[in-house]
């Protein structure tokens, strides 16, 4: 692939308005990015997965071909994941969506040399856009960044790099340290394609909550070989969070949490089977930018694989 | 006639957009005593003070509720101002069901700025400037308009002279109007950042960043009072500049005017008229809805030039909108735009 | 001729000259006694000198002990001070983020409260005219 781009960043949501105004705040923070990796010239795609689409309304992926048709066809790439998968999957009724799975579909799909897994409302530093514009990156290094969250209420119609850096608007830093670098790690992981093959993207053996999955990845990587670094820059958010607002309401009962119980052994990792992500889902072109995966048992893998649950302290290589 | 939709064409006249659309909002019901004197006379200056210097603009005047039992201004603004060209304005009569649907306050009489967001949504001149049916734009003011050399993503304000209320009895020139004997207290300078005081009579903007803060606060609906300078501070949260054009406008006071009557209300501040003056309008600002201004109201035409904004409720934007409450950000090297007041 | 101790004999010039060196000889060694006692007297001075000097290190390093813990006691306030000075700033931007949520929750609630009372007034009207309709009264 001559013209693959340097890197793809994958998020996923769906049109359910999660957060409030969840379409705005994930356009103007796409808007953003997009302006500043271009302006620094980083050749870059953005993968989208839509996972669980809600019916009777637009797919987001739709919504978001309209408003940036600047991309063209291989700036921007959708996959809509039909619902069934999610019923198929889930091991947690209260799982309303399964974030990582999610993920997956779109990192297995990615054509960067690097991928960045990351979230819709994040916005990335300067510190970020320096670093990826050397095009130095390193095989086999996962990058993390810390996260600052900005106070939640702000007045979020133009956000820049005044608001972003004015120490004034942020509320708290989710700092990282070795050598794990977990702490809102869901929102800015980077790493080779070849390292994301290998590990095989998110856990998709353990499927009853999705919190923690993201520092669970972490863990796999250090336990794989891989080096983990703080890449020098940070991203921003604007308040701490949907679980940081709701988690008090399940601190009694933390297993009727929409995210899963908080409890579980996320320092415990897996290998993922080949068909990660959806591997052998068909795919059916929607438009230039989108493509439905419809259901297929076939790309369902068994509901339980325990010998895929492995400790992390043995050295996977690729497993 | 289909509701206004956000990518549809605002004008509705085959000519050039005009370079200031004016936008101002009243009714024929003697606010203040008088109310429709004076603004016939002060229309009548402005016109000919826009016209005399070859500004190209429009009149878009937004008639909010007016009373069933009376004329409406926009069948007798023509007679009264006979040099007006009804080519120039454009005339928006709203259902006076919006007033009861969208207060939340039911002293509030007047939606004063949910009138002139209505008036915004619509202009089509390439800057758009909010004041009121009183107030007479000074000559600095004018020389501005004229020049064309005003910048996108500047709020520009001017200071507001009070004149004493016989001034208004006759039709003032500018000799009236200028002469400091006849000024009605001390003129008040603006000071930044905010550069706040009498906001109301004087915001102007291009229609772009207008129609991008979505113009005034239409999700605190519990005063009037404040929501001009509630826009100010949401025009620094945005990183616009502020500024002081240069000049006065000139405002003839009135019996029932705020200043004259706002230690009225001393104790008793949720009895106002125009709403609690002591709510957070420094401290807190707002995200309108995407249907701001009422744009999906249905409108049909009555005559060329007016229209009749029906009422629906689709138009009608949600009674509480709590996500729309926001503190304004602060930006590198710029003044921390929220100011905490104590309600105490 | 001289003669000397021993029987010997000595020239005259010889013997003057031994005289002479005798002289000097005694002259010198008590010029030396002089710069002897001299010089002990300068020595009893340089040690009078060095026990004052001796005596004023001894001071100074006193002092400079005595200095020495009230710079650690000052170095303590001063980091006691900038703790002091932290808490201050911390909690000057806890008010400030504090302030601005109370401000945030004043706005909405007085929304809510407007919107509550605007509820009822449309629900009780609601309600009079399905009573006024029941009892057969004009509406």
């Amino acid at each position: 692939m001559n013209d693959a781009p340097y890197l793809t960043i994958v998020v996923t949501g769906r049109n359910d308005d999660f957060g409030g105004d969840f379409n705005g705040r994930f356009f103007r923070a796409l808007r953003f990015n997009h302006a500043q990796l271009a302006a620094a010239g980083v050749s870059h795609e953005f993968v989208f997965a839509e996972w669980r689409p809600i019916d009777g309304r637009h797919y987001l992926a739709t919504l978001l071909a309209r408003e940036f048709s600047d991309l063209g066809a291989s700036g921007l790439r959708s996959f809509v994941v039909d619902p069934l998968y999610h019923d198929a999957l889930s091991l947690n009724p209260r799982l309303a969506y399964q974030e990582f799975i999610a993920k997956n579909v779109g990192i297995r799909r990615a054509r960067g040399a690097f991928v960045l897994s990351t979230n819709t409302d994040i916005y990335f530093g300067r510190g970020i856009i320096s670093r990826l514009a050397e095009r130095a990156l390193e095989r086999g290094v996962l990058y993390r960044a810390a996260r600052h969250d900005l106070k939640a209420t702000i007045d979020t119609t133009r956000t820049d790099w005044d608001v972003l850096e004015d120490e004034r608007n942020c509320e708290i830093v989710n700092a990282i340290r070795p050598p794990y670098f977990t702490n809102a790690s869901g929102d800015f992981l980077l790493l080779d394609r070849e390292s994301c093959h290998e590990l095989r993207g998110f856990n998709e053996v353990y499927r009853s909550a999705k919190i923690h999955i993201d520092g669970n990845f972490c863990m796999k990587a250090y336990a794989c070989g891989l080096t983990l670094v703080d890449i020098g820059g940070v991203v921003y958010h604007v308040g701490r969070g949907t679980l940081h607002a709701q988690v008090g309401l399940y601190r009694g009962r933390p297993g009727e949490a929409p995210w899963g119980d908080i409890r579980w052994r996320s320092d415990v990792v897996y290998n993922n089977p080949p068909e990660w992500g959806l591997g052998l889902a068909p795919e059916l072109p929607l438009d230039a930018h989108t493509t439905f995966l419809p259901f297929e048992w076939n790309a369902v893998g068994p509901m339980v694989a325990l010998k895929r649950v492995v400790l992390p302290a043995v050295q996977q290589g690729m497993g | 006639m289909a509701p206004l939709s956000d990518r549809s064409s605002v004008t509705s006249h085959d000519r050039t957009p005009p370079t200031v659309s004016i936008v101002l909002t009243g009714r024929n019901d003697d606010y203040g005593v008088g109310f429709e004197a004076r603004f016939f006379r002060t229309l009548r200056f402005n016109h000919r003070e826009l016209t005399s210097r070859g500004i190209a603009y429009e009149l878009v005047f937004i008639e909010w509720a007016p009373p069933q039992d009376r004329p409406r201004l926009v069948d007798r603004v023509f007679d009264a101002v006979p040099d007006l060209d009804p080519g120039v304005c454009r005339w928006y009569v709203v259902d006076a069901q919006y007033q009861a649907a969208l207060s939340l306050n039911p002293r509030l009489v007047y939606l004063e700025f949910v009138a002139k967001n209505v008036g915004v949504r619509r202009a089509a001149g390439r800057f758009v400037l909010t004041s009121n049916c009183d107030v007479y734009f000074g000559r600095v003011v004018l020389d501005a308009l004229a020049r064309g050399s005003l910048m996108d993503g500047v709020v520009y304000r001017a200071a507001r002279y009070d004149l004493k209320a016989e001034i208004g009895d006759g039709n003032p020139g500018w000799p009236e109007i200028e002469d400091p004997a006849n000024l009605d207290g001390r003129p008040r300078s603006l000071r930044p950042p905010f550069m706040a005081g009498g906001t109301g009579d004087f915001v102007l903007l291009d229609r772009g960043t207008f129609h991008e803060m979505r113009g005034f606060n239409e999700v605190y609906r519990v005063a009037r009072i404040g929501i001009d300078r509630n826009f100010l501070v949401k025009a620094l949260s945005m990183g616009l500049t502020i500024e002081d054009i240069g000049g006065p406008v000139y405002h003839v006071n009135h019996a029932g005017s705020y200043r004259l009557t706002v230690h009225d209300y001393e104790g008793r501040e949720g009895e106002a008229p125009w709403g609690n003056r002591r709510w957070h309008s420094s401290g807190v600002v707002y995200n309108n809805a995407p249907a701001w201004g009422l744009s999906e109201a249905p409108q049909r035409q009555l005559a060329k030039g007016v229209w009749f904004l029906d009422f629906s409720w689709d138009a009608v934007p949600p009674l509480v909108d709590l996500r729309g409450v926001v503190l304004p950000v602060s930006r590198l090297g710029g003044p921390r735009p929220g100011r905490y007041v104590s309600r105490m | 001729m001289k003669q000397t101790g021993t029987f010997g004999f000595v020239r005259v010039a010889r013997y003057t000259e031994a005289v002479e060196y005798q002289k000097k000889a005694e002259s010198r060694a008590l010029r030396l006694e002089q710069q002897l006692e001299t010089s002990r007297e300068q020595s009893r001075g340089w040690k009078a000198k060095a026990d004052q000097a001796h005596e004023a290190l001894k001071q100074v390093q006193k002092t400079a002990a005595e200095t020495r813990q009230k710079l650690e006691r000052a170095e303590a306030r001063a980091a006691d001070l900038q703790v002091l000075q932290q808490r201050l700033a911390e909690s000057e931007r806890a008010l400030t983020v504090a302030r601005e949520q109370l401000m945030a929750i004043e706005v909405k609630l007085d929304i809510l409260e407007g919107a509550a009372n605007v509820l009822d007034a449309r629900t009780r009207t609601v309600l009079m005219r399905r009573t006024a309709t029941e009892r057969g009264a004009p509406v």
